[in-house]
């Protein structure tokens, strides 16, 4: 390594403490201040340790709301990932191969879901109309709506790379389209499908905003809106708070630490010369 | 074994014709290749055979059956492709077995049978490798199983042995033939490459623009090519072609032609007085090219003992019985 390498290294390394650790010192700090000291909003030594006290009380609030919001949280994760790949995939697979009018037509309006901003209340109304709203497949529904488009591209750009052979190999194999689809296309999409799965499941888990204005209510309660609650009840207890951003921070680094070594390329190598 | 009969075939993509009217007929056992320039329309014609492609207009009928309209899987085909089309997240058991265990057949069937296939083909040590942990020859060899174990009617190959080093082309050519020898099955292989068809047709159909120019055995092509086209196709190095006023002298309506090889070559007297331009030497022979004031550039082989040079001054003299006139 020469001299300006090791330097630079250093410099990116501080760079990468000071924006990514030292926050998570600064919540992992005061979540372990009691009430009175937490209220300084200092980067100090706690005078007392009471972490286990604050996380004990952080899960009861509220009659243990924060159980309730992972669960809620984890339902709508999943179910809209599960949906999203599925049908991304599908959508992806139908516009990437048969190029006509009307493939055409479906991605443009696909694409234009990640260019046009979405309207809030008129989508209120609609899921009103339709028995959706403050239902929690109502908000897996709005997720997958606003997910699909950069999903349909990523597996879109991603299967035109599969050689069409193979389609053609397994529809004179006997497959039906069907068949050439999850026995031949979906098994080689998995490094784009573990990519949409890390993306998407962490934006999904963390939203604020949606589970905001879609899905009001005591029992329909997300990870982030804990938050918001916590922060209106407990004014002055940012111990509390801050032990909660700790919690719920847990499982999106935990998918991440998971997935992050599986997002793996390469798999079509072999099915043509290479 | 079946006969394969294509009638008044077209297929058009847009305003574009691909295949302008083609009537063959494939005999039930033979080896048949479609040979021709790209974009002939050799590979179109294999695909609608397949299924894969949809004719535009006219019939195609396996074992007199009228299969225009009917699913690939259900013609009694299996193809071969050019890059092999391997699943890659299969093993090579796998890989054979697909079509069997799409068609929900018992597991021991299965078994048995990519077990019987993968010994025809010397794959029986490879059958828990992905295809790309094998070399290009044994992943042609799974792509072959794969066709084998269906059992089919009519075999399709469509480029197989292009993506091959020389040498494994040239095994692979004496394989498949072997192949054929043992399955005694129809075949129809696709190739740009006159040497394969030569080496392994009963049938060479030689295509030209969408359309059939000459079907023959290897032999009748390259003794009597029916167009230039034909002639100069078939043969390596080329037929010497001659067109215009040149081929009217020499006895021809349009075009005369010599091949290389029917040429002799003299020190002293000859028919055609030429310069050497150009020695290529391949050990048994040497291919020299000549320039004549009036032809311009004539192909010789002759021995390779023969020691020329360039700038030598030399005869040339054809075979009377070997030249084609057109």
């Amino acid at each position: 390594m020469t001299r300006r390498q090791t330097i630079t290294g250093l410099i990116s390394m501080v760079v990468a403490f000071v924006l990514f650790v030292v926050p998570f010192l600064f919540v992992l700090i005061n979540a372990s201040k009691t009430a009175q000291d937490a209220s300084q909003l200092d980067f100090s030594w706690p005078e007392r340790w009471v972490f286990w006290e604050n996380l004990v009380t952080t899960v009861q609030t509220r009659d243990y709301a924060l159980l309730l919001a992972y669960w809620n949280s984890i339902v709508i994760t999943v179910g809209a990932i599960t949906l999203l790949v599925i049908f991304g995939a599908m959508v992806g697979y139908i516009v990437q191969r048969r190029p006509n009018r009307v493939t055409r037509i479906v991605y443009i309006i696909t694409l234009s879901g990640l260019m046009i901003p979405p309207a809030v209340v008129p989508t209120i109304w609609l899921l009103q109309e339709i028995n959706l709203f403050k239902t929690l497949h109502g908000m897996i529904f709005i997720q997958v709506a606003y997910g699909l488009g950069f999903t349909v591209l990523l597996y879109r750009n991603f299967i035109g790379t599969i050689p069409r052979e193979l389609d053609e190999a397994a529809i004179i194999d006997g497959a039906k389209p069907w068949q050439v689809f999850f026995r031949v296309v979906l098994p080689l999409l998995k490094p784009v499908t573990v990519t949409i799965i890390v993306v998407q499941s962490i934006t999904i888990f963390n939203d604020f905003t949606h589970p905001l204005y879609y899905l009001p209510g005591r029992d329909n309660i997300t990870v982030q809106l804990t938050l918001y609650n916590f922060q209106s009840q407990f004014v002055s207890q940012m111990n509390l708070l801050f032990m909660n951003i700790m919690l719920i921070t847990i499982p999106p680094l935990l998918v991440f630490i998971f997935f992050n070594r599986q997002i793996v390329a390469g798999m079509t190598s072999g099915a043509v010369k290479g | 074994m079946s006969r394969v009969q294509l009638k008044e075939l077209r297929k058009s993509f847009g305003a574009v014709d691909v295949i302008k009217g083609v009537d063959l007929t494939i005999e039930p056992g033979e080896f048949c290749v479609f040979v021709g320039p790209s974009g002939c329309g050799k590979s179109t014609l294999l695909r609608m055979i397949s299924g894969l492609e949809e004719q535009t207009s006219g019939v195609i009928e396996i074992n007199g059956r009228d299969v225009s309209n009917v699913e690939p899987s259900e013609r009694g085909i299996a193809m071969v492709f050019q890059n092999y089309a391997l699943y890659p997240h299969l093993s090579v058991r796998e890989n054979i077995g697909f079509g069997l265990s799409l068609a929900r057949k018992p597991k021991t069937e299965i078994a048995q049978k990519v077990g019987k296939v993968a010994e025809i083909l010397q794959l029986s040590d490879y059958l828990d490798r992905k295809p790309k942990e094998l070399s290009g020859g044994q992943r042609q060899r799974v792509a072959i199983g794969r066709a084998i174990v269906r059992d089919p009617e009519v075999f399709l190959f469509d480029e197989p042995l292009s993506n091959l080093d020389a040498a494994l082309r040239s095994q692979m050519r004496i394989e498949l033939t072997d192949l054929h020898a043992r399955l005694g099955a129809t075949m129809i292989y696709v190739t740009h490459d006159q040497v394969e068809a030569m080496t392994m047709a009963d049938k060479i159909v030689v295509l030209n623009g969408g359309r059939v120019e000459q079907v023959g055995s290897p032999m009748e092509l390259y003794e009597r090519p029916a167009s230039p086209f034909v002639a100069e196709f078939i043969g390596s190095p080329k037929m010497n072609l001659y067109e215009g006023a040149v081929a009217q002298q020499l006895g021809a309506n349009h075009a005369y032609g010599i091949r290389p090889e029917h040429l002799s070559v003299s020190e002293t007297k000859g028919k055609w007085p030429v310069t050497v331009r150009h020695v290529e030497r391949l050990g048994a022979d040497t291919i020299v090219h000549l320039e004549n004031d009036e032809l311009g550039t004539i192909v010789a082989r002759v021995e390779g003992s023969r020691a020329f040079r360039i700038g030598d001054k030399a005869f040339a003299t054809p075979d009377p019985a070997r030249e084609v006139r057109f």
